[in-house]
């Protein structure tokens, strides 16, 4: 199949990872195995607590372990600025870290950092986990634990007894933080300090100090910098590298739940702060059943009330003791990857007259080119933050492998290193790399908002698909440019994005819409491959389906069932628009096709294809785009509606479905239009698959947010169903007919969301 | 437009731009200068510079874009980054320094050698001329072997940044020697 393209691995690491490389060899199959489509396996998936039904919630896994070998913070550095000698390192904890002493040093004392009393930077150390650089034999134990520990996923004897769908979860999750590029970055945070002081000779001390983890969520350890470094100013000594060390490594996290990929796209999307506390909860009651069978440590209700859940299930509440003063951290639940700190997109998209030149900037980080963010006479923190959104912005939490090649922070002492890299976002301070326009192909002024071209770019060169669609285009009866000055649609998404700035939807908002333009540009793009090429390495193809672009959509491969309804991929409302659409993107998707992020994305399908599509056939995601963005016939829907019933069954199933239904865009209302078809059976489905979402942990936010109206239309189907199975006992109560339910989802509860009532649920 | 309108100004009334790049050995009194040339009548007290400074000083009806790099010895590879575009080199000697004149004249004939350096003016500050034992600025030459140097145009002058004797008699020697090529 698809293997037929013109697919080349990057030049990087791609052959060295056999189990990801290229398409999928499993079959589809195993995925269904032991996946009953309703009833006592589904039932087991509703994790709140209902005791006395006997039910016992299969458990849940923490993302951050107690017994994890794998520390929150690896190590803790402290450079200074000899007067004499320039940027040294004057102590490492609880080991030199392997590599150049002095070139750490430098990063560490940003440029400029003598006119201002504090600075912040980020940067990125590639640290080999094989150990075998490393000199320090606790280095290299450390090291080598963490490989058995992913060795112990894979093949852990536990996971055979599970069952599959928990198998891939474990899975998703680690091959989330482990695929790509090799071994995961190690992320530096580094404060620097430039006291006055007379009693010195040439009249100041410069102080920087670091912490090194491989953990995105960094800038929670900003507070605790600003502790340590004061105190290393009073006592200069490795005692205070290591109490910090200490500290953070005691930071408890082990109560947060691990999420499958399905799960943290759902609570990433939603802006519900309950969603899933259902696992935040079992968590707790996990714990508190290990505190009573520990014999040693007899259980006290003091005890059992100190575990609190989240307010907002989107971040952990925890805590760093530092010198007996506790400080509060908050750590994100749902960790994307390419999203490393706090930066802003609602900052980088108002930084000045961008807006537009916005989509220039993800074009030119999509097709792998050379970026440079400048910002002189600001803070280094700021340039380092303006490079975490630049990537999360090309990244969309889907691509990956910008982080890798970005340099948040870095100078003129590592250009030589920059310029090896073929493509890069990089944050200078020095305006004497605007005076270079040979080392950058966009250069970001961040104090004026403009954005260079360089004079050295070439235009791009001339490709199979740019030709096809230079064909095309002169094939295209009446094609008027003029008419259609927005063919991409990215005018419009931009002013979409802007409005929702303006209207203060907030951070949250503006990732998801940004990771719906980047799912939107991988989507398209595959469309292209297969319109140009005839087959795209960017889709799997479900089974049964047919890889043409002239596939029949909409029909069933089997009489029989109607999940076996055809069609996959990005849904235009007709020809024009699409061909329209893929020839204004020819050359950005072209400039894609050859990035390290482009093959990185193709190894994650496969990797992730079951965690991420547990149900493979229907497209999901395509036939319901075709509810949202077609005129159907009453036939037509009702093969789409029959279809997502029959397939949408259990509760990944349901995740899945969720994904493809943000609560941001139209929620459950597509599908709910089924409650309204004219066929009987159709709306008697319709019913049944709101049921199974609406007793999902999840549903249930969906269901509630769904309109009254829609509502209305559930209970009088189900109340004329319910006449006609029992016409003595009429419509007066609605009684579910919990067949369909498949999460063990009391009827009441349901009649009590549906009629606004919130559920006492927490008791 | 205002951009233009200037630019017109600088024709009629003949102001020069020139990019300066000011280096020398760590301690030499760079950062004293430029700041004493930013502002002219203010003590200044400068720390160690981290990487660079730049500034705009008008002289003349000369902008002079000055950049101050670090001079630690760790730091000088870096120097070469800022060599393109540069018109004028000021080399910062501190006179009374003579244990390290060697290593001064040793950075400077690397500088001055660099290809994108060929057509810069060389102007060097004979600084620190309130110290004792400091060297006048004829014994500055020698040490440096100004002499030996061919096809460059050079100028010793005596300096004490710290209250800025001297200075914009430096500059001034730039500003009457620059080409007056408007700078790209």
């Amino acid at each position: 199949m698809a293997s037929t393209l013109p697919y080349r691995p990057s030049n990087e690491n791609l052959s060295t990872n056999p189990k990801t490389n290229g398409l999928p060899r499993l079959s589809p199959a195993p995925s269904f195995i032991g996946r009953s489509p309703s009833g006592s396996h589904s039932s087991t998936r509703r994790t709140s607590a209902e005791p006395g039904t006997g039910y016992k919630p299969r458990r849940c896994k923490s993302q951050y372990p107690v017994d994890s070998s794998e520390r929150h913070v690896e190590y803790i550095l402290v450079a200074s600025f000899h007067i004499d000698r320039g940027p040294i390192m004057e102590h490492q904890y609880p080991a030199a870290i392997s590599g150049d002493e002095s070139m750490l040093a430098e990063l560490m004392l940003p440029d400029q950092t003598h006119v201002r009393s504090q600075d912040w930077t980020i940067f990125f150390l590639h640290k080999d986990t094989s150990g075998d650089d490393d000199e320090e034999g606790e280095v290299g134990k450390k090291k080598k634990k963490r490989k058995s520990k992913y060795r112990g996923n894979e093949e852990g004897a536990d996971i055979q007894h599970e069952n599959p769908d928990e198998a891939s979860e474990e899975e998703s999750s680690d091959d989330d933080e482990e695929g790509g590029e090799g071994p995961p970055l190690m992320y530096v945070l580094n404060l620097v300090n430039t006291k006055q002081d007379n009693t010195v000779r040439r009249g100041a001390v410069v102080k920087a100090m670091a912490i090194c983890t491989r953990h995105s969520f960094l800038h929670i350890y900003k507070p605790l910098l600003l502790l340590a470094l004061e105190d290393y100013f009073k006592s200069p000594y490795p005692e205070t590298l290591a109490s910090l060390y200490d500290a953070v490594n005691s930071m408890d996290l082990s109560l947060m739940p691990k999420m499958s990929i399905l799960e943290r796209h759902i609570l990433q999307s939603s802006n519900t702060k309950e969603m899933f506390i259902e696992k935040f909860e079992q968590m707790i009651r996990q714990r508190e059943e290990e505190e009573r069978e520990d014999v040693e440590c007899p259980p006290s209700p003091k005890k059992l009330s100190r575990h609190v859940l989240p307010r907002d299930t989107h971040e952990f509440e925890s805590k760093v003791v530092y010198h007996d003063i506790p400080i509060p951290v908050k750590i994100p639940t749902v960790i994307w990857p390419e999203t490393v700190g706090d930066f802003s997109l609602v900052k980088l998209i108002q930084t000045g007259p961008f807006t537009h030149p916005i989509v220039v900037l993800v074009n030119a980080i999509l097709t792998q080119k050379r970026v440079i963010f400048l910002g002189h006479n600001r803070p280094s923190g700021e340039v380092a933050e303006a490079v975490l959104a630049a990537c999360a912005l090309a990244s969309g939490g889907i691509l990956r492998g910008f982080t890798r090649h970005a340099f948040p922070y870095t100078d003129l002492t590592k250009i030589d290193d920059l310029l090896k890299v073929p493509g890069f976002i990089a944050g200078v301070t020095n305006p004497t790399f605007e005076n270079h326009p040979e080392w950058w192909d966009v250069l970001c002024d961040l104090p004026t908002g403009r954005m260079k071209i360089s004079s050295h770019v070439e235009s791009a060169p001339v490709t199979e698909g740019l030709l096809f669609f230079q064909q095309q285009n002169a094939l295209l009866p009446n094609h008027n440019s003029h008419a259609h000055s927005d063919p991409t649609g990215d005018n419009l998404f931009m002013q979409d994005i802007l409005r929702s700035i303006a209207n203060r939807h907030g951070e949250n908002a503006i990732r998801a819409k940004w990771r719906a333009y980047i799912t939107k540009f991988v989507r398209v793009a595959a469309a292209f491959e297969e319109t140009v090429y005839g087959a795209s390495n960017l889709y799997i193809i479900g089974p049964g389906e047919e890889l043409s672009p002239d596939s029949p959509t909409g029909q069933q491969t089997d009489a029989a069932d109607p999940s076996s309804l055809r069609g996959h991929g990005y849904v235009w409302p007709d020809e024009m628009a699409k061909q329209r659409e893929l020839s204004a993107s020819v050359s950005r998707i072209e400039g894609w096709r050859n990035t390290r992020s482009y093959y990185s994305y193709i190894q994650d399908i496969a990797a992730m294809y079951f965690p991420a599509r547990p149900i493979q056939r229907p497209d999901l995601h395509h036939h319901h785009d075709r509810l949202r963005a077609l005129k159907l016939s009453h036939a037509e829907s009702a093969a789409i509606y029959m279809a997502l019933s029959h397939a949408v069954k259990d509760y990944a199933g349901v995740c899945q479905l969720l994904t493809v239904a943000p609560e941001n865009q139209a929620g459950l209302f597509y599908i709910s239009m089924g409650l309204f078809h004219p066929d009987q059976v159709v709306r008697e489905a319709t019913v049944e698959l709101l049921d199974r979402i609406a007793s999902h942990p999840a549903g249930r936010h969906f269901w509630a947010h769904l309109s009254r109206f829609a509502k209305l239309g559930y209970f009088r189907v189900k109340r004329d169903r319910d006449a006609a199975q029992s016409p003595i006992s009429g419509a007066g109560s609605p009684t579910i007919n919990n067949a369909g339910a498949s999460f063990g989802g009391e009827p009441q509860s349901l009649v009590g969301v549906a009629l606004g009532d919130s559920m006492s649920r927490r008791s | 437009m205002g951009g233009q309108v200037s630019k017109m100004m600088g024709k009629i009334f003949g102001t020069k731009e020139m990019r300066i790049l000011m280096l020398g050995l760590d301690a030499a009194g760079k950062t004293t200068i430029l700041y004493k040339l930013k502002l002219s009548n203010q003590d200044v007290t400068t720390i160690p510079t981290v990487g660079f400074n730049v500034e705009s000083v008008t002289y003349k009806n000369v902008k002079f874009n000055v950049w101050d790099v670090g001079g630690q010895d760790k730091i000088r590879p870096l120097w070469r980054h800022y060599y393109s575009g540069t018109q004028g080199l000021i080399f910062v000697v501190d006179s009374s320094d003579t244990a390290r004149l060697e290593e001064a004249r040793s950075e400077l004939h690397k500088i001055i050698n660099d290809r994108e350096m060929k057509d810069a003016l060389l102007l060097v500050f004979a600084n620190k001329q309130d110290v004792t034992g400091h060297l006048s600025p004829e014994e500055i030459t020698q040490q440096l072997q100004l002499t030996k140097l061919k096809d460059k145009l050079w100028y010793v002058a005596p300096s004490v940044a710290t209250d800025g004797t001297g200075i914009f008699e430096g500059l001034a020697w730039l500003s009457n020697n620059v080409k007056t090529q408007p700078q790209k």
